[in-house]
């Protein structure tokens, strides 16, 4: 039989916890349309569960000739600064990138069934699904769910995606496999309490040695490297630790943190620096708000202090080495035997792709084959294809990377030229990956609010452009990363690549025209050790010719070996600038109006669509979010009570007393435990005798503490849900004074 | 089966060639503007990626895409947004608006050369596992509720009903007429 619900089908098969987080968001979602959240906090909740807002949702569009005024749906609107309950996208959390073929069949399903039939990777491995209906989300998360997937803090102010190398584990240069350590932060770190009052987002990456790309650690809010070092003639395993790197419009390289961070210490530390960007991190200036300003304020010396203290005072916690007894389970096997590659002549298509996205792993007889997706992304069918041919090749080991692709890990040598030709028939076997082909974009004014340019546009026709030269590319500019993101915020991690760009606009003669601002010289390696400086604005359609002088340039101008970052150094900014001027002209609209539309769009370009983004989430405090979670919990009461569930309709709406009660204690006592006894005395303390709260709804919990909650009729549960959402309304009244005294 | 919404309805090109797409990006560009009766909002081109979309035409009821899934092209019509009525109404609203999006396409000005849609093959595809899960039970359901209409769509004519049972294919049903019919001629018979 059918359920008539994937609630009811999936019971019992999604973790408890995070099934009652989606069944919360779900019941949010009615408040919302109910008008009973505000719809900053809604914003914030919906970010938090990995649900954004897409291009559009202002109700405004550009037709080409005019702004126009989208007919959408009378509706409460999902956040500020939008108009209508427009489609958006979803965030999915893959951490260090890891799939199984299970969570590739789900995902493939719901892009069918929620979203268009994409899958898009991002650069910072996580999956995302575009034009999802915001009803539809707690059905896509439980179905998520249910293979161990999670979207929660996939966005807002929260830790996101945690990403390791896609590597780890069967690379050559790497000292040990970061793959359990990066798993256990993120376990730890999701949802953690330490964690639900920054100012801004919070990134952390793995890297298994210091010399490649890998994790991009230097970019990092907070970085990992391996390290390993001898104590007492024994190899003990640990973490070269960074802080505070970031890109964004300010890049800033991260700071060393610890030389050799015990393996015992990473977690306990990462909640110290939670903590401390908690406390002391900026929360109204949203663009001062991510951890590098703090440090870069503070200093990295009294930041450390601060964050060694913090460590001292921490309540002990026995997830902090538990996952080391068993860092093995993390270890992979491979599905066939490893046998060498014949040496029978292959055809010449073969022969690029392994060049180029095979990488011989260190367990002999074994690669790892890259799947190059342009623009980062694959089709549903093809995802399913894909399923079919990793169930013929290896297990559970795939992994998708920061360059927008897919690996295949643990593939026998011998299966190379079958998997090339089940890989082709799938349109899935594009050459070329890390090479200059490869682009990297973020989905720039295709779906982001923040877009100026068209990021995807110029990327696929780069692509399409470099593609066609293929094998013929010289091998001083194959290896070059190119990099776009659609405005300066570096979605596409442009200071990172040899050559970036980022979108920006000019007006000539009153006309917008979309530019590409030039950043050249960034270092993929050394896990993005430099940045890329910017040499000048160039109109969009004269990208391509940018691509192409500079290549040219630097095959004919280039020192033996010289890499691009030391001839772009040499060169200085003012000889590049020269390079490119006369490719920074643009002609007169009626001259040529082709220069007035962006890559990818038929429509005369415009700025005037753009949105206001929700990168930085809305900055709600975490006591703001926990009364208002306290105020679900009344209304969940309620619907109990409707149901004739009287124990339950009494034990919730307890339950929200004691959560904004200790959602009030935490403000003056941080680490106040989670247990109803030691709440009411604190809050009685704190509160209520120092008259902070209102004695008659204070009583109300201190009665309903005595009383208990068993063997209420249906009058008096009644009266405690009154009494319940009296006391949230204290609540908030209490916390508006707080803030206002502390302001 | 009742409680199927999510319903899409592809019609298949005479000539694949006819229709590129940016063309379709220009058209479904317009037709955002032009539209009254429905909120359309953004056009999505992912002629980078085979075996799927080309160019997406995004609503907020429904998703019209130039689609080129298992290297047919064709315009697929996606409802996402629920239909008044009964399966029956709700099929004959998804056909109809598949139908209409066609002819919109045939009688654009903007292609110079035109382009027609096969009105002898077509794809009702329930995207919804949930309600409509690929079985034979569905499918024998599905079926009931659908040739009444397809009775009507061809006019009493002999058609043919099959149905792809592949692992993790949605419940699908692809319907080939024996007699040709243009879209014009299938929106008539449907509207009789």
């Amino acid at each position: 039989m059918n359920s008539t619900t994937w609630k009811e089908t999936l019971t019992g098969q999604i973790d408890g916890d995070m099934s009652e987080e989606i069944d919360i968001f779900e019941t949010q979602i009615h408040l919302r349309k109910q008008g009973k959240i505000e719809e900053k906090l809604f914003a914030e909740t919906r970010l938090r569960r990995g649900a954004y807002g897409q291009r559009y949702d202002n109700g405004q569009r550009y037709d080409g000739s005019k702004n126009q005024q989208l007919r959408f749906p009378d509706v409460p609107t999902k956040g500020p600064d939008t108009a209508w309950d427009a489609p958006g996208m979803m965030r999915i959390k893959i951490p260090f990138g890891g799939l199984s073929t299970e969570q590739m069949v789900v995902l493939a399903d719901l892009a069918e069934e929620y979203s268009d039939e994409i899958l898009h990777i991002t650069t910072r491995q996580d999956i995302q699904l575009h034009y999802v209906h915001i009803d539809d989300t707690p059905d896509l998360m439980r179905r998520l769910g249910a293979v161990g997937i999670t979207t929660r803090e996939a966005c807002g102010n929260s830790v996101r995606n945690i990403t390791a190398c896609p590597l780890s584990g069967v690379c050559h240069t790497e000292l040990f496999d970061v793959t359990p350590y990066a798993q256990a932060t993120m376990r730890f770190l999701l949802g953690h309490e330490d964690c639900q009052d920054f100012g801004r987002k919070f990134k952390i990456a793995f890297s298994g040695c210091r010399h490649e790309a890998c994790g991009l650690a230097n970019m990092h809010d907070m970085g990992a490297v391996a390290a390993v070092r001898e104590i007492d003639g024994k190899q003990v395993r640990g973490f070269e630790l960074y802080v505070g790197g970031g890109l964004g419009a300010v890049p800033h390289q991260a700071q060393l943190f610890s030389e050799f961070l015990p393996e015992e210490e990473l977690l306990p530390t990462s909640q110290a620096i939670a903590r401390v960007f908690a406390r002391l991190g900026e929360k109204r200036n949203r663009n001062r708000a991510r951890i590098k300003f703090l440090i870069a304020k503070l200093g990295i010396e009294e930041f450390c202090r601060l964050v060694e203290e913090e460590r001292k005072i921490l309540p002990e916690d026995p997830r902090w080495t538990e996952y080391l007894q068993d860092l093995h389970a993390y270890d992979e096997t491979a599905l066939k035997d490893a046998q060498p590659l014949n040496g029978a002549a292959q055809d010449s298509d073969f022969t690029e792709w392994k060049r180029t996205n095979v990488y011989a792993q260190r367990q002999a007889g074994y690669s790892v084959a890259t799947i190059a997706l342009p623009l980062g992304d694959l089709t549903s069918r093809q995802t399913r294809k894909l399923v079919s041919i990793c169930e013929r090749y290896v297990k559970d080991t795939v992994r998708t990377t920061v360059e927008q692709n897919i690996v295949l890990r643990w593939v026998s040598d011998a299966d190379l030229p079958a998997l090339f030709a089940d890989l082709k028939s799938a349109g899935l076997a594009h050459s070329g990956a890390g090479t200059m082909v490869d682009i990297t974009s973020c989905p720039g004014t295709d779906t982001c609010k923040l877009g100026i340019a068209s990021s995807r546009g110029l990327a696929a026709e780069l692509r399409k452009r470099i593609a066609t030269k293929g094998v013929e590319l010289d091998e001083a500019i194959e290896g070059l990363r190119i990099k776009i993101s659609g405005c300066f915020n570096s979605c596409g991690q442009h200071h990172a690549a040899d050559i970036g760009f980022y979108g920006n606009s000019r007006k000539i003669n009153g006309i917008t025209v979309p530019h590409f601002q030039v950043v050249l010289g960034g270092q993929w390696r050394e896990n993005a050790g430099s940045f890329g400086l910017a040499m000048g604005a160039v109109p969009s359609k004269n990208i391509p010719d940018v691509v192409e002088r500079l290549s040219q340039r630097f095959i004919e101008e280039r020192q033996k070996d010289e890499s691009f970052q030391d001839y772009i150094q040499r060169m200085g900014k003012r000889d590049i600038k020269a390079m490119l001027d006369d490719l920074t002209v643009v002609p007169a609209f009626e001259e040529n109006s082709w220069y007035y539309q962006d890559w990818g769009d038929t429509r005369t370009f415009t700025m005037d669509d753009l949105g206001v983004g929700e990168c930085a989430g809305e900055v709600v405090s975490a006591t703001v979010m926990e009364i208002a979670a306290a105020e679900r919990e009344v209304f969940e009461a309620q619907v109990h009570l409707e149901d004739s569930d009287i124990d339950s309709a009494v034990s919730v709406a307890y339950r929200a007393i004691v959560r904004s009660a200790r959602a009030l204690v935490r403000e003056q006592f941080y680490d106040v435990a989670d247990n109803a006894d030691v709440v009411v005395g604190e809050f009685r303390t704190r509160f209520f005798e120092k008259e902070l709260f209102s004695p008659q709804f204070a009583n109300y919990f201190f009665t309903a503490h005595q009383e208990g909650t068993l063997g209420l009729d249906a009058s008096s549960a009644h009266r405690r849900i009154e009494e319940a959402q009296l006391f949230v309304e204290g609540a908030y009244i209490c916390y508006d004074k707080i803030a206002a005294e502390l302001a | 089966m009742e409680n199927l919404q999510r319903i899409n309805v592809k019609l298949y090109l005479q000539d694949p060639s006819s229709l590129s797409g940016e063309a379709a990006f220009r058209i479904f560009n317009a037709w955002i503007a032009e539209s009254s009766e429905e909120v359309l909002v953004d056009v999505a081109d992912y002629s980078h990626v085979g075996h799927g979309p080309i160019t997406l035409l995004i609503g907020h009821e429904a998703n019209y895409s130039l689609d080129s899934d298992e290297g047919e092209l064709g315009l697929l019509y996606a409802r996402k947004q629920p239909q008044e009525g009964d399966l029956s109404n709700r099929l004959v609203g998804a056909i109809n608006a598949a139908l209409s999006a066609c002819r919109r396409l045939e009688t654009a000005p903007e292609l110079e050369h035109g382009v027609s849609f096969l009105g002898n093959h077509l794809k009702i595809t329930a995207n919804d596992r949930l309600h409509a899960p690929n079985t034979e039970e569905s499918a024998f359901a599905l079926r009931a509720a659908l040739n009444p209409i397809l009775d009507k769509l061809f006019a009493g004519g002999q058609y043919a009903v099959d149905r792809d049972e592949t692992d993790g294919e949605r419940l699908n049903l692809r319907v080939r007429s024996e007699s040709d019919f243009t879209t014009e001629m299938l929106l008539t018979n449907l509207a009789d």
